[in-house]
């Protein structure tokens, strides 16, 4: 059975030890968040914080869902200790069938149980964390999903993108400009000059979070996607203030629009990377017309830094899994990609079943043609093991020519414009670059002269290979 | 009691004295600490010039805090949001490459 909530998520959490509960007052001002962070680079549980500085014990904090890869395969409702490629083969295959959302009325909607409305919207009614030292405000939505909608197509955006509180009544946000939602906000609502309606998600059911990571194609509908996942439809029901739907058991809803002709600043934050990096901007406000919330709402939460964290592992997968799909589409004789969480999406790993150097710049074209998200990509034989961390760096080291095994690109206007290394000036513009590793061999090398891989299944015989091993306890091995 | 303020530059250089227009963050401890004010403000390097003036901490585009705070007199609340379109600065550079 699939997780209904966050709560029922928690509960099975706590079988494994995967999530320790704070009873000890902790701070929203930067305590919680330090603790977290210092959870995950001691790659500990995910944390519940009870009680919150300043609020009553019904209002509560968590950090680190899907923290750990074991936490993802609980998610998907694998055995806690399944393998990474076995994680990403379970999440490829369920892709494959989506499954449509089943609409819920509102009275069964437990995200409806506490209402605000006008007046009554007053978004510090939440512990919302100030997560780092130096961040920009209060960031409410950093594990969270918002929806927002194209009335010309009915195609329905999941995306998790940062929100602070601005004010009692405002979100200051900072979606990319290349992200899906500016796509739907350019294409339909500037040229309208209509504000688009909007909703802010937290602490709905795990998948439902890490469906809105994925970078799935323009018009596709996250929501059908969380349904393949969970091998059930997911439920939503429709907001108070206008026709978005929301996950109905979701912890708290912040309804409301975003306008095209009025701003508030955002940032900076320390972000996926792993840095805060001048990530400050006149950025994209979100006026709050409702709040829904359970009883008792838990605000979903990640104090994202340096990998490996909720957003690092969810990204390898959502995003390994949709580059694979691209790249196959595209005529790439892909095997399997990996984005090992270590590299925050802008390192990625290729293993295709020939390569050679035309084959690396075909594979960095489809990384470039538009957003850019990736900066350096390893292409890789398919004798390597691409989910092993060792093995590529034993291929990259050795294979990559370092002449001619490496293809550039430079482009302006659609670069990642929080990748640490793009100075203030390059940020701007959004310039950048990305590089393709060719660590496969050559097409044109014969057979014959290809260097044998000195290992113990490639440079033996199969006959000595299962001599040796036959006898592995009689030469004394344990 | 003086009141403490937090408003963000991209950097340091950028903050000007005198009267100006900027954001800035309420530092007040409680459930609404870091609530954003649009105001026209005057302010000034040496808070120690400034008679009835509050503390304005002042942070960089990565967040990097300025040692020596500013001081800073709150002449008008202005409005929660400006006038402006999303990603506009964005668009703004990029219209020009």
């Amino acid at each position: 059975m699939p997780f209904k909530d966050h709560r029922d998520f928690i509960e099975t959490l706590k079988k494994t030890d995967d999530v320790i509960e704070i009873t000890k007052e902790v701070d929203w001002d930067l305590e919680a968040g330090a603790i977290s962070r210092r959870m995950y680079e001691m790659g500990g549980p995910s944390i519940w914080f009870k009680k919150v500085k300043d609020y009553p014990e019904a209002f509560t904090l968590y950090n680190g869902s899907l923290g750990t890869w074991c936490r993802v395969a609980i998610a998907l409702g694998l055995p806690p200790e399944t393998p990474v490629r076995e994680i990403y083969r379970t999440y490829e295959e369920r892709l494959e069938k989506p499954i449509e959302p089943a609409i819920v009325e509102k009275k069964k909607a437990p995200c409806k149980e506490n209402i605000l409305l006008g007046d009554q919207v007053d978004l510090y009614r939440f512990p919302a964390p100030m997560i780092h030292e130096g961040d920009g405000g209060r960031y409410i939505g950093t594990w969270d999903l918002v929806v927002t909608k194209d009335p010309e197509t009915g195609w329905t955006n999941w995306g998790m993108y940062r929100f602070m509180i601005h004010n009692k009544r405002w979100l200051a946000g900072w979606p990319q400009p290349t992200s899906q939602l500016a796509y739907q906000m350019i294409k339909y609502y500037l040229p309208r000059n209509e504000p688009m309606p909007a909703a802010l998600v937290i602490g709905a059911d795990p998948i439902a979070h890490m469906v809105a990571t994925a970078p799935f194609r323009l018009g596709e509908d996250e929501a059908k996607f969380a349904g393949a996942l969970r091998k059930e439809p997911i439920e939503l029901v429709q907001c108070e203030t206008c026709d978005l739907l929301v996950p109905a058991h979701s912890e708290i809803v912040i309804e409301g629009e975003i306008p095209t002709d009025q701003i508030v600043p955002d940032g900076p934050f320390g972000e996926y990377p792993g840095y805060r990096s001048g990530t400050m901007a006149e950025g994209v406000g979100f006026k709050v017309k409702a709040i829904t919330y359970r009883n008792n709402p838990i605000l979903t939460m990640i104090a994202l830094g340096v990998p490996i964290d909720d957003s690092s592992i969810a990204a390898s997968l959502t995003a390994g899994v949709a580059m694979k799909r691209g790249l196959k589409h595209r005529g790439i004789p892909v095997v399997d990609v990996y984005a090992p969480p270590e590299g925050v999406t802008h390192l990625i790993y290729v293993s295709v079943k020939k390569g050679g150097i035309e084959l690396s710049r075909e594979v960095l074209d489809y990384f470039t043609a538009r957003r850019v998200m990736v900066s350096k990509v390893i292409v890789l034989d398919e004798d390597v093991n691409i989910f092993d961390n060792g093995q590529v760096l034993h291929a990259f080291a050795t294979k990559c020519h370092p002449g001619r095994g490496i293809v550039v690109e430079h482009y302006e206007g659609r670069a990642n414009s929080l990748t640490p290394c793009y100075s203030p000036k390059e940020r701007e513009r959004l310039k950048g670059a990305s590089v393709a590793f060719d660590a496969t061999w050559p097409l044109e090398w014969p057979q014959e002269i290809i260097p044998i891989k000195a290992s113990f299944k490639t440079i033996y015989s199969k006959e000595i290979q299962e001599k040796v091993v036959q006898n592995w306890e009689a030469y004394g091995f344990k | 009691m003086k009141r403490e303020y937090l408003t963000f530059v991209r950097q340091f250089k950028d903050l000007k004295e005198g009267t100006q227009k900027l954001f800035v963050k309420d530092l007040t401890p409680g459930p609404r600490k870091y609530d954003t004010k649009y105001v026209k403000a005057e302010i000034s390097s040496d808070p120690e010039k400034m008679r009835n003036g509050d503390i304005l901490r002042i942070r960089s585009e990565s967040g990097i805090l300025l040692p020596q705070p500013w001081g800073i007199k709150i002449l008008e609340e202005l409005s929660e949001s400006v006038t402006g379109q999303p990603w506009q600065d964005v668009f703004r550079t990029i219209e020009n490459l």
